[in-house]
């Protein structure tokens, strides 16, 4: 449960929220993984998720991204109820996690082409290439994705995600395994995103890097919000322990 | 409709290109199928002679086990990497995924199908019937650790009556002349239809990660 002091330093929504969570839980074999999550996330916001191992944050990422239902609760996404229409709202959402969501055996350009075919975008050749180009990885278009690095896989990652031009992007632990030079590149995208107006939800186990990048902290612990205010409110170390308190 | 035949469309050349880079899928299938066929044929005829009752038995174990390949190997190429998530993220109906999967192990098995008349119309019912088992196992056993070993006991006993009915039919139109049609080719029919639509109706259960 949120305490009432939190609730008051809470980011104030005055945009559409493209996000909101009323009591959400999500029981997975018979044990309680989220419990009672409220958040309101506004659009353009830059949030990030933090909590141990275990405390629920990947679960609540596929929540929001509609690809597990939960056990009860209302999730609200663009101001409609996600339980309707699900598929048109997931047209508006891109994800990426620590792994690439890509097909291993086609190439980075094969792999844009045939998810853009899929949202049905015109043009999908062009709206590859122009991906590529902004990625940094038109010079290996061709080649299969088997071939690439973990950082370039990543950010072949990013590019299908984006493919549809969503309005909110999902990451789940995207700096996961990433030498410091992808980290960069990564957070460099991620702001030039952020910039274009797109709404970041971001799960990440660095507690300093996630404050640093992003405009709204949300803490959890054994599934429940425990912090949600203004990243710059919060320090890594107030964090940490709130991740962790008994 | 349109719209989900494009999809289908879409998601079935993207596996039938995968297939092609690596060609594990149908290499596979097709070496165990000829290995079968080979070693069961040579068994039974030893004069280089096998009967059309036994080439119903014999075609019927190449398909039972090339086909359990081949519905792992279609599912797993989904799992690797999460790809399934990218692909449950788009705006696609799940039952698209299914039928596309679906179509993906027909064209891989059916390869094997070259058969004239009535022998390949009801290879080809039983085979549609197998296959829709089979894809929807596929996917709910992929993520589990067990996959292979728990495939096969899964789809065997639940695709039985279709090779018992198929076979039976074969074997009285080969020995007894009689023509195709009346009960077992309803049951055959009966047993698609069933399987296809509970399929298409449960599969976005059996996706969820």
């Amino acid at each position: 449960m949120v305490a009432r002091a939190e609730i008051k330093s809470r980011p104030a929504t005055r945009v559409q929220s493209v996000v909101q969570a009323l009591d959400l839980t999500k029981w997975i074999d018979g044990r309680p993984i989220l419990r009672n999550i409220n958040l309101d996330i506004p659009a353009g916001r830059f949030v990030v998720i933090l909590g141990a191992n275990g405390a629920g944050k990947s679960t609540l990422l596929k929540v929001l991204a509609t690809l597990t239902r939960p056990t009860s609760g209302e999730l609200r996404l663009f101001g409609r109820p996600a339980s309707a229409g699900a598929a048109r709202l997931r047209a508006r959402i891109g994800i990426i996690s620590h792994q690439s969501m890509l097909y291993r055996e086609l190439s980075a350009r094969d792999n844009l082409v045939f998810f853009g075919r899929l949202y049905g975008i015109e043009r999908p050749r062009e709206r590859a290439k122009r991906l590529l180009e902004m990625v940094g990885l038109a010079d290996r278009a061709d080649d299969p994705v088997k071939t690439f690095s973990r950082g370039m896989m990543q950010r072949a990652a990013i590019a299908r995600a984006l493919v549809h031009e969503p309005d909110l992007l999902l990451a789940d632990e995207p700096f996961a395994g990433l030498d410091a030079p992808a980290v960069k590149a990564l957070e460099e995208l991620l702001s030039r995103l952020h910039g274009k107006g797109k709404t970041i939800i971001l799960t990440h186990h660095d507690v300093d890097h996630s404050l640093r990048m992003a405009e709204q902290a949300v803490v959890l612990r054994a599934g429940q919000v425990v912090v949600d205010r203004w990243a710059r409110q919060l320090d890594a170390a107030t964090a940490i322990r709130e991740m962790t308190a008994a | 409709m349109t719209n989900a035949l494009r999809q289908i469309a879409i998601l079935t050349a993207k596996d039938l290109r995968i297939e092609a880079r690596g060609r594990q899928t149908i290499g596979l299938v097709l070496v165990l199928g000829v290995l079968i066929i080979a070693v069961l044929g040579l068994g039974l005829g030893p004069e280089g002679r096998v009967r059309g009752v036994d080439a119903t038995a014999i075609l019927w174990v190449a398909y039972l086990f090339g086909g359990v390949l081949s519905f792992e190997k279609t599912m797993a190429l989904e799992r690797e990497d999460s790809a399934i998530a990218g692909l449950l993220m788009a705006p696609i109906d799940r039952g698209v995924i299914y039928f596309s999967k679906l179509l993906s192990n027909l064209v891989l098995m059916l390869g094997l199908a070259a058969a004239p008349g009535g022998f390949a119309l009801v290879m080809g019912i039983g085979i549609v019937g197998f296959a829709a088992v089979g894809t929807l196992f596929a996917a709910a056993v992929s993520s589990t650790r067990l996959q292979g070993g728990l495939l096969a006991m899964l789809v065997f006993p639940i695709t039985l009556p279709l090779v018992i009915a198929s076979t039976q039919m074969l074997v009285a139109m080969f020995r007894d002349g009689e023509p195709l049609g009346g009960v077992g080719l309803a049951v055959l029919v009966a047993f698609d239809a069933i399987f296809l639509v509970v399929s298409w109706l449960v599969f976005e259960r059996v996706l969820e990660p």
